[in-house]
């Protein structure tokens, strides 16, 4: 992480709507050509924080260093950033072919070379036919598509989205999620998008940067997010997580389940607190009263197609465990089973 | 259709106002009719005698001033019109927004002639505004506002404000912030945003509002008359002239079709309009 290589540096950002703190120091630095996905709950603040970004909202203190230059007070016609909004704003009374060059007009670009962009962008969006038609007569993803062409034909110094995957239907995001992907990695353009759905923010993002009431909670690789969260809210927040009371045990080992662990804690010895522990990461094995297994019972199961689903009721505790390798996939609703839980991917937690 | 009935149902459904439409069409038959009759007083024979007769510089000024006075007063009305439609929907207090749509309708609750007395009380020589302004020694001669266009086109353009606002209202409503921002991240500042989006967005608004208040207006009777005088002749004016001391109902027939004619030729330009540059291509 050098300076050189940080394009875009938030740096303090703070943010009032009235009494309320929208966001509180923010600090971020985005690397230069990343992919960066805010994702939190909604009203955590990141949609905010890709306004003040892109210009739409001024922040009440800090700066906005874009290639070591404060843009906070610029406003947003002369930043450059293109930006795909969550309802697209494409414009209805514009062809597809109008809507995309808009841009590239204001810049005065002329008509030839503004129609050479449009059509190479229409290539590239895999749309090369669409250019004089109306966007009403276009469908969701092509919309899409178009809105994301429109951002980029700018050529933009950072490319902003706001959940712009939201409204399409299940298929259609995966789609274009990956779609996305390849034509951020094309452009080479440093992008933001903001996301609640932590599988797009997982299968996107170079840097996931997770935010819960106006803070960033943690930012880093989605799978160091994701298998080291650092508190409760973040372990939870990505994909299934069951969080279980714990122990330290005398021998300074975490206990689980009435199970002690290989693992070490420096927690002193009693002291309860709260360990995560991720759906797959989870073994079930057929009931052996010989070993030290806690044994449960499946009380519900789904099959989601490429995995399976229990919850098993184990010591008190109702487990949410995902089918792995080594899980058995004809268990019953009823059935006794026994739960095995690797201690080395425990995330563990301070009880505050 | 999102009420989802049969078109059998529908034609149904619109019978009672289809019915009461009707009488209105016949009226407009009648006076068609009147206006190609060979007598002034009754239909009979037929005869263009009547339209050949408003072939005068007299009848020839009262349709020059009442295309003028209708194109003036919806002009200006709409430069009015479109801050205050902003204003009604960006409002976010609701009581606010019911004080100012109130204030906005009030004067389609009073009658006409209590609007007008209002002005001639306003702008009278010895009214409100010439005293005032004399007492403050601003003035030594009162200014004439009324029984002169000026005076028409104040009343026309305060009377048919309310007809403009909440048509453009709605196509307010219909514009997204987002729309905005997003003409704002591509390059394009407040005024160029203004140009490119917002008034392309408002056009079907601005066009309906407009058709309306050049109709409204240029039909006005009770305004010209009361603010104008006899000096202020808008066709509504002269026509009532041609019936009353002068009883030439053939005559007063024809000009009616004359201004009904203008009304429609000039709708049927501004949707023409409409229709021309929203279809504009080519990027």
């Amino acid at each position: 992480m050098t300076t050189q290589n940080t394009h875009l540096h938030i740096k303090g950002v703070t943010k009032n709507f009235g009494d309320m703190r929208a966001l509180n120091d923010i600090d971020l630095k985005v690397e230069r050509g990343s992919f960066v996905c805010l994702l939190g709950p909604s009203g955590c603040g990141k949609t905010t924080l890709l306004r003040i970004i892109a210009g739409f909202e001024k922040a009440n203190s800090g700066q906005l260093l874009l290639d070591g230059v404060d843009i906070a007070q610029m406003p947003p016609h002369k930043r450059g950033f293109g930006m795909v909004f969550q309802s697209l704003a494409l414009f209805p009374h514009m062809s597809v072919a109008d809507n995309i060059a808009y841009g590239l007009k204001l810049r005065g670009v002329k008509a030839k070379q503004r129609r050479d962009r449009v059509d190479e962008l229409l290539n590239v969006i895999e749309l090369p036919s669409i250019a004089d038609r109306p966007v009403s007569a276009l469908s969701g993803g092509q919309r899409q598509r178009v809105a994301i062409a429109r951002a980029l034909a700018i050529q933009p110094k950072l490319f902003l989205l706001d959940e712009p995957l939201s409204a399409l239907d299940a298929k259609l995001r995966d789609n274009m999620q990956i779609e996305l992907r390849q034509l951020q990695r094309k452009f080479g353009v440093t992008t933001v998008l903001v996301t609640h759905d932590q599988t797009e923010a997982m299968m996107l993002a170079d840097d996931l940067v997770v935010m819960k009431d106006g803070e960033i909670r943690q930012s880093g690789s989605p799978a160091t997010v994701y298998n080291q969260p650092v508190d409760m809210f973040v372990a939870d927040f990505l994909g299934a997580a069951n969080i279980i009371k714990a122990k330290s045990s005398s021998a300074g080992n975490i206990s689980l389940l009435g199970v002690e662990t290989h693992r070490k804690t420096n927690l002193s010895p009693g002291l309860e607190f709260d360990v995560a522990v991720r759906a797959e990461h989870i073994d079930l094995l057929a009931t052996d009263p010989t070993t030290v297994h806690p044994t449960g019972t499946v009380e519900f199961m789904r099959n989601l197609g490429p995995s399976i689903e229990w919850i098993i009721a184990v010591r008190g505790e109702k487990l949410r465990v995902r089918s792995n390798a080594s899980n058995p996939s004809n268990l019953e609703v009823g059935q006794n089973v026994d739960v095995s839980i690797n201690a080395d991917t425990l995330s563990v937690f301070r009880n505050e | 259709m999102s009420l989802n009935l049969s078109r059998p149902r529908m034609l149904a459904f619109s019978l009672p106002a289809l019915l009461a439409i009707l009488p209105f069409l016949g009226a407009c038959f009648y006076i068609f009719r009147f206006s190609i009759s060979g007598e002034k007083g009754v239909i009979d024979g037929f005869s263009i005698q009547p339209y050949l007769d408003l072939m005068t510089p007299f009848f020839g000024r009262s349709v020059w001033v009442t295309f003028k006075l209708a194109f003036i007063s919806s002009v200006i009305v709409m430069f009015l019109a479109v801050p205050l439609a902003f204003l009604l929907a960006t409002l976010k207090s609701v009581m606010a927004r019911r004080i100012l749509t109130v204030s906005i309708l009030l004067p389609m609750i009073l009658n006409l002639l209590v609007q007008a007395y209002g002005w001639i009380i306003l702008l009278g020589p010895t009214g409100v505004l010439n005293t005032s302004l004399r007492e403050f020694g601003i003035i030594d001669r009162p200014l004439f506002l009324l029984f002169n266009e000026t005076g028409v086109l104040l009343g026309l353009i305060q009377t048919s404000l309310p007809l403009a606002v909440f048509p453009i209202v709605s196509s307010v409503r219909a514009i997204s912030r987002e729309h905005l921002e997003a003409a704002s991240s591509l390059g394009a500042g407040h005024w160029r945003t203004f140009y490119d989006v917002t008034l392309p967005l408002l056009r079907p608004g601005l066009v309906g509002a407009g058709s309306i208040i050049f109709a409204f207006n240029a039909s006005a009777f009770a305004i010209p008359l009361l603010l104008g005088g006899r000096r202020v002749q808008m066709m509504g004016v002269a026509i009532r002239d041609m019936i009353s001391p002068l009883f030439n109902w053939s005559g007063a027939a024809a000009a009616g079709m004359i201004l009904i004619a203008l009304t429609l030729g000039v709708l049927l330009f501004a949707n023409w309009l409409l229709n021309r540059t929203s279809d504009k291509k080519g990027a």
